[in-house]
């Protein structure tokens, strides 16, 4: 479904993000990566949506190259990518449902738009999504009146109102308590389960990732230091998380089968 | 110059001192020539430095204030005795400088010595004692005078009074002289004219008697009329006036003061007077020599109505407050597309914009250092006098201070909702108008609030250099010495500005 061929992102000021990275998505995958602070995960994700634009490599999307497409092009594509960030990145002062209505500028034309008129359709779809978020009570709230997991599944709204076919999650629970990061974790398991999204997911917490991932790559420093399958992770040594994390890092996933916690 | 920086290396390390380059006694020597010498040879640079320069900065402010008081006499002696004798507080300075010159000098011979010893503590009295000379100087040259304050505060209060409590000059009673007039006869002659009568209700005279003659230009005392009146007005004096016999109408005198009287509780009176001199035109028929005396009252008639005073004071207080209004409008449509040029994050480009991005900052800064009221006066040069200067003043004015405040909005706009907006496919003008017009908008609309608020207090004294608005009434009153007229305007701005503060915290509270 999706296939990145050497991708490098060299920052104006000279910093490397990402290194030579290649792998391949399949559909219905649920990939995490892992990563500090700082390895180019972001980076990753912003560069297959063309958020960012890539030094070299090449992003094959279905089949299609869209490295350098732009214009009308790039906004077919950027609709078929559901994006969720760690900070939410709602329009706080906006409500909502107009928070939400925004997923669907992808489809709609820029002069309606403007005056908010969306078509009765899109209007009953934000009414199913808000639905199956369970924010149907919040609609007409201020966007920053909401708990921060009410404005994650209202970013999570956002990216469905894209009917997308792949959703980019940006550590869409670093800002989470523990509880929350497990509901918001399974909402985007259920679009992976029951809609067949695929979903590429950035984690921190090595649980987390137990439970959710059904693949795993690790960055270090902008490189692929690791790749692994829902089975290769539970039995993920101290060498290898250390590869991944640094020297002085510990585990903080708790015990893991096989390997007693550091 | 490497050495100087590690010394102060040194300092901030709180190391110990390295030992003064001159030995105590000479560093004293040298301060006596130059204050602050001995101090910084013995390494204690900062603190003779700012002897150095405190030290001559008092001398020369001494100086001329001596030579300001003291000038119209040649002589230097005269002219500081005079200077001391026109103001002692000059000679306490001067005695206080002489003990400063002392105690530096001392100073110095501590401050070496304790160089010495590797410590770099010194006292800070004289510092204080610096400062306090400085201060004193100030004092003189201030022309600071608390005694007058208070002793003048009193004479000054009843205008203070009418400024403060004008409303008396905001209402105008329409008054209207009421003339109650009895005949007298001159010379006296056979026929008679007959006396008045006490009347019922209307107020009345009764002059005994009807005849008399005047007062001769010899000096010879004209005949005494007793002056008798009833149901006048209880509340105001009345006036004696004669209408001679050619019509001409004047007051009576008596004894250099005009004829006044105040009726009784019941509005009676009686008084006397004497006969006046007065130049008869001959034209005049003999016969026909008829006087008249009249008792005139100031009655009000009619509502009472608001003064003129009032009603052009409301009427410029709603220009001022146009002027703000439209200096606010033109401010925010001019400053809009500047703030835009004066943003960092979107003039960043390359070096083209960043050079149109240093050069409005540039041009902003400077309009904005500039007060409203210099560019007013520019802008009556152009337009002349009157509300339109005040306008363009204002706007230049708003459009520096606006386009500042709204780039920084702009420049603090949070990437994240852009980047998300983007993502969803959106094109350039869907995310400007999801994005980033819903993020700037609350901070347009609090400055542009605040600048409203602030445009009409300025608009308020902008009249002051003819820029119209209740300014030029206020400046024009105060001259005029019309202090209640002056207090009427006062009110108004306050009242205005009290409204404003208001109106303003609470929308720009909306807006947070």
């Amino acid at each position: 479904m999706l296939e990145i061929k050497n991708l490098t992102k060299i920052y104006d000021d000279g910093t490397v993000a990402l290194k030579n990275v290649s792998f391949v998505v399949n559909e219905g995958e649920f990939l995490v990566i892992i990563g500090l602070s700082g390895s180019g995960k972001s980076t990753l994700l912003r560069c297959i949506n063309r958020l960012i634009e890539p030094t070299e490599g090449k992003i094959i999307w279905n089949g299609k190259d869209i490295t350098h497409i732009k214009g009308e092009e790039l906004r077919c594509v950027r609709r078929e990518i559901g994006m969720v960030f760690q900070h939410f990145n709602l329009v706080h002062r906006s409500s909502v449902l107009k928070n939400v209505m925004a997923g669907r500028l992808g489809y709609t034309k820029a002069f309606p738009s403007i005056l908010s008129k969306f078509s009765e359709a899109d209007r009953k779809k934000a009414m199913q999504v808000i639905d199956r978020l369970e924010i149907e009570d919040q609609i007409h709230k201020r966007a920053d009146e909401l708990s921060g997991g009410q404005q994650q599944r209202v970013g999570i709204a956002r990216a469905l109102m894209q009917d997308p076919k792949m959703i980019l999650a940006d550590e869409p629970v670093a800002s989470l308590d523990p509880v929350l990061a497990h509901s918001i974790l399974s909402n985007l398991e259920k679009l992976n389960q029951e809609d067949k999204m695929t979903v590429i997911c950035s984690l921190h917490y090595l649980d987390l990732v137990q439970r959710y991932a059904s693949r795993v790559i690790g960055l270090r420093e902008g490189t692929i230091v690791y790749e692994g399958t829902k089975s290769d992770i539970r039995k993920m040594t101290d060498a290898q998380f250390k590869e991944i994390y640094g020297q002085e890092a510990e585990r903080v996933g708790g015990d893991l089968e096989g390997t007693p916690a550091v | 110059m490497g050495k100087r920086k590690m010394n102060k290396q040194n300092l901030k390390a709180k190391e110990p001192q390295k030992p003064s380059f001159v030995p105590p006694f000479i560093s004293s020597l040298l301060s006596m020539v130059i204050p602050g010498l001995g101090q910084i040879l013995a390494r204690a640079y900062s603190r003779g430095f700012i002897i150095l320069a405190s030290f001559f900065s008092i001398g020369g402010l001494l100086a001329w204030r001596i030579y300001q008081k003291g000038r119209r006499y040649k002589e230097i002696q005269t002219m500081v005795e005079k200077a001391f004798d026109l103001s002692p507080i000059l000679l306490v300075i001067t005695i206080l400088f002489v003990l400063l010159y002392i105690w530096i000098i001392i100073d110095a011979y501590f401050a070496a010595k304790k160089s010495n010893r590797g410590s770099r503590s010194y006292g800070s009295g004289l510092m204080f004692f610096l400062l306090a000379v400085f201060f004193l100087l100030g004092w003189q040259i201030g022309d600071i005078n608390i005694g007058e304050f208070f002793s003048q505060a009193g004479t000054a209060l009843p205008t203070i009074g009418r400024l403060m409590w004008p409303w008396e000059k905001a209402i105008d009673r329409p008054e209207e002289i009421q003339i109650i007039s009895a005949r007298v006869l001159s010379p006296c002659q056979e026929q008679q004219i007959p006396q008045n009568e006490a009347l019922e209700e209307e107020p009345y005279i009764i002059v005994s008697p009807t005849c008399g003659s005047p007062t001769e230009i010899d000096g010879t005392s004209g005949t005494e009329f007793a002056i008798v009146g009833g149901n006048f007005n209880t509340d105001q004096e009345i006036e004696i006036w004669w209408k001679d016999p050619n019509g001409n109408e004047f007051r009576q005198r008596q004894a250099g003061e005009y004829v006044k009287v105040t009726p009784d509780d019941e509005g009676n009176f009686q008084i006397a007077i004497i006969m006046p001199y007065r130049i008869i035109s001959s034209t005049i028929e003999e016969k026909n020599l008829i006087w008249e005396v009249q008792a005139r009252q100031l009655l009000s008639v009619g509502e009472a109505q608001l003064s003129a005073e009032f009603t052009l004071a409301v009427e410029k207080m709603i220009e001022t407050i146009i002027i703000g209004m439209m200096a606010t409008l033109f401010g925010v449509i001019l400053s809009i597309p500047i703030s835009f040029l004066a943003a960092r994050n979107l003039m960043s480009e390359n070096f083209f914009t960043k050079t149109v991005y240093y050069f409005v900052r540039t041009i902003l800064n400077i309009v904005r250092s500039i007060e409203p009221l210099i560019w007013a006066i520019i802008a009556t040069i152009v337009v002349g006098l009157g509300p339109f200067a005040g306008i363009i003043a204002l706007t230049v004015h708003s459009i520096a201070a606006l386009a500042k405040m709204y780039s920084e909005a702009i420049e603090s706009i949070d990437q994240g909702p852009i980047e998300a907006i983007q993502a969803t496919g959106a094109n350039w003008t869907q995310t400007i108008v999801y994005a980033v017009i819903p993020q700037i908008i609350p901070p347009f609309v609090s400055f542009t609030i605040y600048r409203w608020d602030i445009n009409i207090r300025m608009s308020t004294v902008i009249g002051f250099v003819g820029g119209g608005g209740i300014g030029f009434l206020l400046q024009q009153w105060i001259r005029l010495l019309d202090y209640r007229a002056a207090g009427i305007a006062v009110w108004f701005i306050a009242i205005t500005v009290m409204i404003l503060d208001y109106v303003s915290a609470e929308i720009r509270e909306k807006y947070k």
